[in-house]
């Protein structure tokens, strides 16, 4: 099933907002003042607060999370991530306004070790800035366990 | 700009626990990130789904150990961050994120890149490994004034 690579999945684009990165960073019980505290962040040399380190996950508040499973024909309730990479060029910092597109990289199916077969999907997104630089590539694998 | 943090191969940044993990986490996570997957607040899919309750979004436990790794290093020194999910995280459980750098190399400029090995652990059992690459303070012998 090589026919899906190259495929765009989904586009979103947002802004990286302060209220946001506040309750993702709660969320994620991060204690660095620098992702709350604007003053703060100015005097460590920043134009705002920075983003935690997997802000972008946020985008899945742009995203129809059926709708994309369904393009790779994908079952929902069988679907689990496997793994999930960030690569940064800079920290992202309230103000960003950012652009993704996400894209079928690899698409294979394994052998599983219980019997069946296992369909791993490999999304990548470029995240590009206002000025049209990548500041941060994510990686994520959809793993499909095979119908019991 | 802030001071990078000095580090070694071998050093171990202090762990965190975190838990007994609630349905609130989860939900409060769902709000922030916007994964609304059912198997992580709805009952009765998680249970047709396989799971016996809800299980947290993997996205979870993979920002709550990078936010342990950069509330020890700086978000700006963060240049690779990289996890594999092996076992879900479920209601009532308490998980250990912890790290170890395993080699800091040199680059111009007098930083250095270190190599971190990252886990987040319940009872032992590994649910989230990871890899980071991080810009730090290379320790250096003290140099003669």
């Amino acid at each position: 099933m090589t026919d899906l690579i190259g495929t765009v999945v989904d586009r979103v684009t947002f802004d990286v907002e302060r209220g946001k990165i506040r309750e993702f960073a709660r969320a994620t019980l991060a204690e660095d003042p620098v992702h709350t505290d604007r003053e703060l962040a100015v005097q460590c040399g920043f134009s705002d607060v920075l983003a935690t380190g997997t802000h972008v996950v946020v985008g899945g508040h742009y995203r129809d999370q059926r709708g994309f499973v369904d393009k790779l024909g994908l079952e929902l309730s069988r679907v689990v991530v496997g793994s999930a990479s960030w690569h940064y060029r800079r920290a992202l910092v309230a103000g960003d306004r950012l652009a993704g597109i996400r894209r079928v990289v690899a698409d294979e199916t394994r052998d599983g070790r219980k019997g069946g077969s296992l369909r791993l999907v490999t999304l990548e997104t470029e995240f590009t800035d206002s000025r049209g630089e990548v500041a941060v590539t994510q990686r994520e694998v959809l793993i499909e366990r095979g119908r019991g | 700009m802030r001071a990078p943090v000095t580090a070694a191969a071998g050093d171990r940044p202090a762990p965190r626990r975190v838990g007994p993990l609630t349905q609130t986490d989860i939900v409060r996570f769902a709000g922030a990130g916007g994964d609304f997957n059912p198997l992580h607040h709805d009952p009765r899919f998680a249970t047709s789904a396989g799971f016996a309750k809800p299980i947290a979004m993997g996205q979870l436990t993979a920002g709550l150990l990078a936010a342990w790794l950069t509330d020890w290093c700086g978000v700006e020194n963060l240049r690779h961050y990289e996890v594999r999910f092996t076992a879900p995280l479920s209601i009532g459980d308490t998980v250990k994120l912890s790290g170890e750098v395993t080699a800091v190399e040199s680059t111009d400029g007098g930083l250095a890149v270190a190599t971190m090995r990252l886990t987040a652990t319940r009872d032992g059992t590994t649910l989230v490994s990871g890899q980071a690459l991080v810009v730090v303070a290379g320790k250096s012998e003290p140099e003669s004034p």
